[in-house]
């Protein structure tokens, strides 16, 4: 079942045109990457999925409805939450307080709490530190707080942004291994990243972008080995 | 089709070009030359010609703030503290050392751009609003100072003065004269403003970051436009003094500060003429409006307010905007039947 | 169990927790925050000993009013990004809501005078007034400030600012259009004085206090449990993070603009018995509001209060001991020095950098 389409989206920022005519079609569960040099738009195209930008033409469909041109705190209702680069968090709010943001759109306060257990077993450090300021943590830490609390919302689908940049490799590792047990838990993933090799390795299907237009689709392990994304990405 | 050839500009073309005057501008001035000899009433009664100087004084303070506020974006918050300084320096040397009035209105602007020279270096580190502000404090401790220090300045009762020329001068000399320093004042401004110097305060208005990196000190251009600004308040402040004869603390209040801005922003930022030109119609309806329904007072206050949010809002370019949307309706008609050159500078 | 004894170790992390509390309470006395609560401390009591009770007293009922507006000031500069010249007006439009429920309560009053109205009818045309700013602090937000940020984002902050001048002047004079210029007091809220501590205070100041500390506490509270005070917090420290996590932006800062108004309306109601309603009766407020945000730091919401007190104590100084007039001149340039040496406010600024580089 298709969760997220993209029809000929065009978008950009004023005058200056970042995407052309981006395709792309995600499945339930599915864990999808999104690859592609800096630059080439794909934070662009997260934010115009999730509502931070306005498209200028074209179709987002999430669950069969058109939500291009919704503002993003309503699409954040629908069930997508996007995990930004800059990660956004609230710094001067205890990490309970970010998590506790995460599920505002959740009413009911025992839904919260259960929301809350459950993040706190997946990322048992998050609960060590729940009285800590959100602004005084590790780089690391910092990017499983933002990834748990976008989970909060339990959202359909989620939309990563580069979680690994700026990461030792072992942080890194361990961010990945975050989203992967996430998405086998059933939350769909939509991942952008820089890192290529790792990326391919846990994610099921990938679509490469340059310069604002969507050049190749294929099964992770057909792109790891094709010729262009070996030479331009894995340095092959 | 719009005629491109560009011709050489010759006689009153290339005076008005010369004196950095349109010609609607110049059609203004001359009407506002004109009109207080005009045998029609009520444009000849000594009551208008009271009005029109005050029109006036308003319009040059409002192209010494547009200076500031229009070019490198500060909006000077103390202004009429600057014009009551000169005010009050003039007022206090003539009446206190019996220096002829010329001289103290040369001291009363002096006086009146060593405080802007003073606010603008303080004023330097500060960010935009908090520039602001900090012109605003001033203004208001000005104010105070003034009120208080009363053995200087008889503080609230208000300080009498000489009148410039000998009393029983009519009205119209002041007139003319002020319009004469009205005139120097906008061929002062708009050259500089036209000049390499005027491309800097814009610069730095804009984008202080992108001017500091094409080699712009923005200090020292931000103390120069800050210091021109007060001066030229200093001397229409103390045009004021000297013509209505009497000063009052309240010349320096935020009050009269507003009433200047107001005329800035609905005459268009920038324009330098915006100002001005709202001024004449302003005070005219504000008289009229006091004189007709005195039982709601304020009512002009409360209109300009009014619009004044709804230019910010809807309309920023204010009145210099519309008149270059109609300008520009009109160049084409007038140039096809060559009645008109093509301009050489395009208007900001 | 016997002489139970604590091992070196343990001893030695003991030693090393309380030294780290000792030094950061020291730390925090030594930073400009600190020193300058001290000093005002010790004047305080300085001056009571030399004066008498009544500075303090008169310290508390302004300070604390003064210190609402000023977060509100804070609140809207922190989440809005806008500076409101026009804060003062709803002071005014404060006082003028609850003059105008006052002479109806007091006509009743005449031929009830056993009505338990005594007690409550106050607090109801406080509140009254309160909510009404509130209310008008949502019209203004939806008519003005809405349509701006849909319009014309450029020079935000600038803009902003000659927008509520220009909303200033329209309240100004429509007060004294619709209900003149005079002086429309109340003599009090409630008659009568209380003594504590041998000093003699009229009701109506003492319960002023009270006022602003509940609605100090009540502010507090809802800032800091409450979600839509989360979400605020959310939105003054990350609008597009708050966005992310489906925060209604648009309808927070149409929250918090109306928190802010009701909070100046308030003050202005509550202070009826002191500064009477007429047009230009919220220019002084004005004025108080921007010296403690700019003194404390812009959108340090918490500094405000302490900053509040200070500013009124320094005023009712002035007031002592230099006279009447020069209220206007000495925390101003007091106010003028905090900018020009430290403008991001004695207590740190917790808004975006202000100055420039």
């Amino acid at each position: 079942m298709v969760l997220l389409e993209v029809k000929n989206l065009c978008a950009g920022y004023g005058f200056l045109q970042v995407l052309w005519n981006v395709n792309l079609a995600i499945e339930k569960g599915e864990f999808v990457s999104l690859i592609g040099p800096n630059g080439a738009g794909k934070s662009t195209l997260l934010k115009t999925i999730s509502g931070l930008i306005e498209p200028k033409s074209g179709k987002v469909i999430f669950e069969g409805e058109a939500i291009e041109g919704i503002e993003c705190n309503l699409v954040n209702r629908k069930g997508i939450s996007y995990i930004s680069e800059e990660l956004n968090l609230f710094v001067n709010m205890t990490n309970r307080e970010n998590l506790e943001m995460g599920a505002y759109v959740v009413r009911e306060t025992r839904k919260v709490e259960e929301s809350l257990e459950y993040i706190y077993t997946l990322f048992p450090r998050l609960k060590e530190r729940e009285k800590q300021t959100a602004g005084t943590m590790s780089g690391g830490e910092r990017k499983m707080l933002a990834i748990a609390r976008a989970m909060m919302s339990r959202p359909k689908i989620l939309l990563v942004d580069e979680p690994s940049l700026g990461l030792a490799p072992k942080i890194a590792d361990q961010v990945f291994h975050a989203l992967t047990l996430l998405n086998k838990e059933g939350t769909t993933i939509l991942l952008v990243e820089q890192n290529v090799t790792k990326t391919l390795r846990i994610t099921k299907r990938g679509y490469v972008l340059e310069k604002g237009k969507l050049v190749l689709e294929a099964e992770s392990d057909e792109l790891q080995n094709n010729e262009h994304v070996r030479k331009a990405y894995l340095g092959c | 089709m719009i005629n491109r050839h560009i011709e050489k500009k010759q006689g009153i073309s290339k005076l008005l070009d010369s004196l950095c005057l349109s010609p609607a501008g110049a059609i203004g001035l001359v009407f506002l030359l004109v009109a207080p000899i005009l045998p029609f009433p009520p444009l000849n009664k000594p009551y208008f010609h009271r009005l029109l100087i005050l029109a006036g004084i308003m319009g040059i303070g409002s192209m010494a703030f547009d200076f500031s506020s229009g070019y490198i974006n500060i909006v000077n918050f103390g202004f009429a503290a600057f014009m009551g300084i000169g005010s009050y320096t003039s007022a206090i040397l003539e009446r206190r050392y019996g220096i002829p009035v010329p001289v103290t209105m040369v001291c009363g602007t002096v006086v009146a751009a060593l405080l802007g020279v003073i606010t603008g270096i303080l004023s330097l580190r500060l960010r935009g609003i908090f520039a602001v502000f900090l012109t605003w404090f001033i203004g208001l401790a000005l104010f105070g100072l003034i009120i208080n220090l009363d053995w200087l300045t008889q503080g609230r009762q208000g300080l009498p003065v000489n009148t410039l020329f000998k009393p029983g001068t009519p009205d119209l000399v002041y007139y003319y004269v002020l319009m004469v320093i009205a005139l120097l004042t906008w061929y002062l401004l708009k050259r500089i403003v036209r000049s390499p110097l005027g491309l800097a305060f814009q610069a730095i208005g804009q984008n202080l970051e992108a001017a500091k990196t094409s080699g712009i000190n923005p200090a020292l251009y931000r103390i120069i436009n800050f210091t021109i600004s007060c001066a030229i308040a200093g001397l229409v402040g103390a045009y004021y003094a000297h013509y209505v004869g009497i000063i009052v603390p309240d010349v320096l209040s935020t009050q009269k500060t507003v009433e200047i801005l107001v005329l800035v922003y609905i005459g268009g930022r920038g324009s330098l003429w915006g100002g001005f030109a709202l001024a004449f119609p302003f005070i005219y309806l504000t008289e009229m409006l006091r004189s007709t329904l005195d039982s709601l007072p304020g009512v002009n206050l409360l209109i300009y307010g009014v619009i004044l949010i709804a230019v910010m809002i809807y309309y920023p370019g204010g009145l210099a905007q519309f008149y270059k949307y109609i300008a520009d309706k009109v160049k084409p008609f007038l140039l096809e039947n060559r009645l008109f050159t093509r301009d050489r500078h395009v208007p900001r | 169990m016997p002489g139970r004894t604590n091992t070196p170790q343990i001893d030695g992390c003991i030693q090393i927790i309380k030294e780290t509390m000792m030094q950061k309470i020291i730390r925090w006395f030594l930073s400009p925050g600190g020193i300058t609560i001290t000093i005002f401390i010790i004047c305080l009591i300085l001056v009571t000993i030399h004066k008498g009770p009544y500075i303090f007293i008169n310290t508390l009922i302004t300070g604390g009013m003064w210190a609402l507006m000023a977060v509100g000031v804070s609140l809207i500069f922190g989440v809005m990004n806008i500076a409101n010249f026009a804060h003062g007006e709803f002071f005014m439009i404060g006082s003028l809501v609850a003059y105008f429920l006052m002479q109806p309560m007091m006509k009743y009053l005449q031929y009830h005078p056993n009505s338990f109205l005594i007690y409550i009818g106050p607090f109801l045309i406080v509140i009254s007034g309160a909510v009404t700013g509130a209310l008008l602090g949502v019209l203004v937000e939806r008519v003005v400030f809405k349509q701006l940020r849909l319009r014309n984002r450029y020079n935000w902050l600038l803009n902003c600012f000659l927008v509520t001048i220009g909303l200033s002047i329209f309240l100004q004079n429509s007060h004294q259009l619709l209900f003149s210029a005079n002086y429309k007091g109340i003599t009090s809220y409630w008659s009568g004085t209380v003594k504590i501590l041998d000093v003699i205070i009229s009701i109506d100041r003492t319960v002023a206090f009270l006022m602003a500390l509940v609605t100090m506490t009540a502010l507090f509270l809802f800032m800091k449990y409450s979600k839509p005070g989360k979400a605020i917090r959310a939105v003054s420290q990350d609008e597009a993070g708050a966005k992310m996590v489906g925060v209604s932006v648009d309808n927070i800062q149409m929250l918090t603009f109306a928190l802010s108004c009701g909070l100046a309306a308030l003050a202005g109601a509550s202070l009826l018995f002191m500064f009477p309603s007429y047009p230009t009766v919220g220019v002084v407020p004005l004025f108080n509001s921007y010296f403690i945000v700019i003194l404390v730091g812009f959108g340090n919401v918490a500094g405000a209060i302490p900053g509040g007190f200070i500013i009124a104590f320094f005023n009712v100084l002035t007031r002592t001991y230099l006279g009447e007039g020069w209220e206007l001149v000495l925390p101003v340039l007091l106010i003028c020095l905090v900018l020009i040496v430290k403008p991001s406010g004695l207590f740190g600024a917790k808004v975006k950098t202000m100055l420039e580089i």
